[in-house]
């Protein structure tokens, strides 16, 4: 299992480099505009999106054949990927809210609570993103699963937009429960994010483990 | 299984759309090497799988070193070692890389065999995968193969593809390597030539099935070729032809056990053949074994 967070960690070292030049770009952006807010999402997200090419190294090297004929069962690959996804998320929240800091109480940009609360949802958004593609991918690749994890960025991004306009306009009414119910789940958001990523955490696990456990090479 | 087997492979069935595993059965003695040829897409790298657990099989028994296929544990699986038809490596990794992972996967790991294995191999140390010639690739998956000190090597047609040269010295280190009498190698390949160097035993698969798995010295000395006229065939007993070839000048009969066909026909000459005449007969031929 550590063998294959190592290898993983080790394939991710070229990105390091890309990584720092979006460090310094967006950074200077941040800086340049006062707001620190954006940046720091964006870095968690793009964090997570690196679990997306540990898939795509895997596949292209024809790794998992190699992998299973060596000391490593099938459960620890998932392990290992499910692993390196949460790793990676909290790398990414860790240093966007470091980032966030570090603008706030040396040049005084920015917000640092707004920094790390937009980091902790940009993270929180990209594992319910990985809990629904993972056991897609785990079943059919990267490779070909490519437009429909497209497709599952855009969809919840379209929708909310046109829901927010539509309400925006006021073409439809919603009834008094519902945003009494969405005025709840607001006011308690972390609480309910904890609670929806853990269940969602569990049932892609679940899903994911079984796929691979029935997949052939 | 007998205890003195590495592999003990039994009735194994897989059926895929276009393809059919039939009943494949062999053994592979402990402290031997057999290998196992057949055309490409006869069933080699199937089988492989299947003894590797990478596939599930519909029926049949598979054990490895005393363990069943499916349920392979990790101390099983530190005792084999596998080389694909390509390294199966990232190519952004380089020697101290794959150290550093494998260092990290198998608990017997030996860093010294490793790098002894790359200075012998003359692999360049800095230079990624993906910069490395097909031949140092196979060197470097072979080199991995050996350093975890296994007692089996499942190697997938690890010789294809590489030129005479590069060939010559795999096969002595897979020589070296049988030197040590538990240790046992499965060789699949369709390079005949390697097999006929290196094997122990020859396992022939044709079209799925197993056509024949036995000692190489003995396939050898008791199969021969007679060269004869087309018409002359019919007098020889069908029970004792394993295959038939007709050209313009003739006609070429494999024949099973050469001895006992020149006892009877003093009017021929059965011919020493090879593992690669035998396969193309049957193969390729009009009567089978």
């Amino acid at each position: 299992m550590a063998g294959l967070l190592i290898k993983d960690f080790i394939n991710l070292r070229k990105n390091v480099k890309i990584f720092a030049s979006f460090t310094l770009i967006y950074g200077f952006m941040a800086y340049a505009s006062q707001d620190t807010s954006f940046f720091s999402t964006i870095f968690t997200i793009l964090c997570t999106i690196l679990t997306l090419n540990l898939y795509a190294f895997d596949e292209t090297a024809k790794w998992d054949s190699y992998a299973l004929t060596m000391p490593v069962s099938r459960d620890n690959i998932v392990q290992g990927k499910y692993l390196m996804m949460l790793l990676l998320t909290l790398i990414g929240i860790t240093v966007g809210a470091l980032f966030a800091l570090l603008l706030h109480f040396t040049v005084g940009v920015g917000s640092p609570i707004l920094g790390i609360r937009n980091c902790t949802i940009g993270g929180g958004v990209a594992i319910l993103f990985y809990c629904i593609a993972l056991p897609f991918i785990t079943k059919m690749g990267v490779e070909k699963t490519k437009y429909f994890l497209l497709a599952l960025y855009i969809i919840p991004f379209v929708g909310v937009v046109m829901l927010i306009k539509t309400i925006g306009n006021g073409t439809v009414e919603l009834p008094g429960e519902l945003i009494n119910l969405a005025q709840y789940l607001l006011k308690n958001i972390y609480l309910c994010m904890i609670g929806v990523i853990v269940v969602a955490l569990g049932i892609s696990y679940t899903l994911s483990i079984n796929i691979y456990r029935k997949k052939e090479f | 299984m007998s205890e003195t087997d590495a592999i003990n492979v039994s009735n194994i069935k897989k059926s895929y759309k276009d393809f059919t595993l039939k009943d494949v059965s062999f053994s592979l003695p402990k402290g031997s090497i057999m290998g196992f040829v057949g055309e490409n897409g006869a069933g080699k790298t199937t089988t492989l799988k299947a003894i590797l657990g990478l596939i599930r099989i519909d029926d049949g028994k598979i054990e490895v070193l005393g363990s069943k296929t499916g349920e392979l544990n990790n101390t099983v699986k530190e005792q084999i070692g596998v080389v694909f038809d390509g390294s199966y490596l990232h190519d952004s990794l380089n020697v101290h890389y794959v150290n550093i992972i494998m260092k990290n996967v198998y608990s017997n790991w030996d860093d010294k065999v490793f790098a002894d294995y790359i200075q012998r191999f003359e692999l360049p140390k800095k230079k990624i995968i993906k910069e490395y010639s097909r031949g140092m690739k196979m060197k470097l998956a072979i080199a991995v193969a050996l350093s975890h000190h296994p007692r089996l090597l499942i190697l997938d047609e690890a010789t294809s593809g590489l030129d005479p040269m590069i060939r010559e010295e795999i096969l002595d280190i897979f020589l070296e390597f049988i030197q040590e009498e538990e240790n046992s190698i499965l060789l699949s390949s369709h390079i005949i030539s390697d097999i006929e160097k290196i094997a122990d035993y020859v396992t022939f698969i044709h079209k799925g099935q197993i056509v024949f798995s036995e000692n190489k010295d003995n396939l050898i000395y008791q199969h021969g070729v007679v060269r004869c006229r087309k018409e002359e065939v019919q007098n020889i007993d069908r029970s004792m032809v394993a295959g038939i070839r007709e050209n313009s000048f003739g006609a070429e009969v494999l024949i099973r056990d050469k001895e006992a066909f020149e006892r009877r026909y003093h009017q021929f000459t059965a011919e020493k053949t090879s593992i690669e005449e035998i396969m193309l007969f049957i193969s390729r031929g009009k009567e089978r074994l």
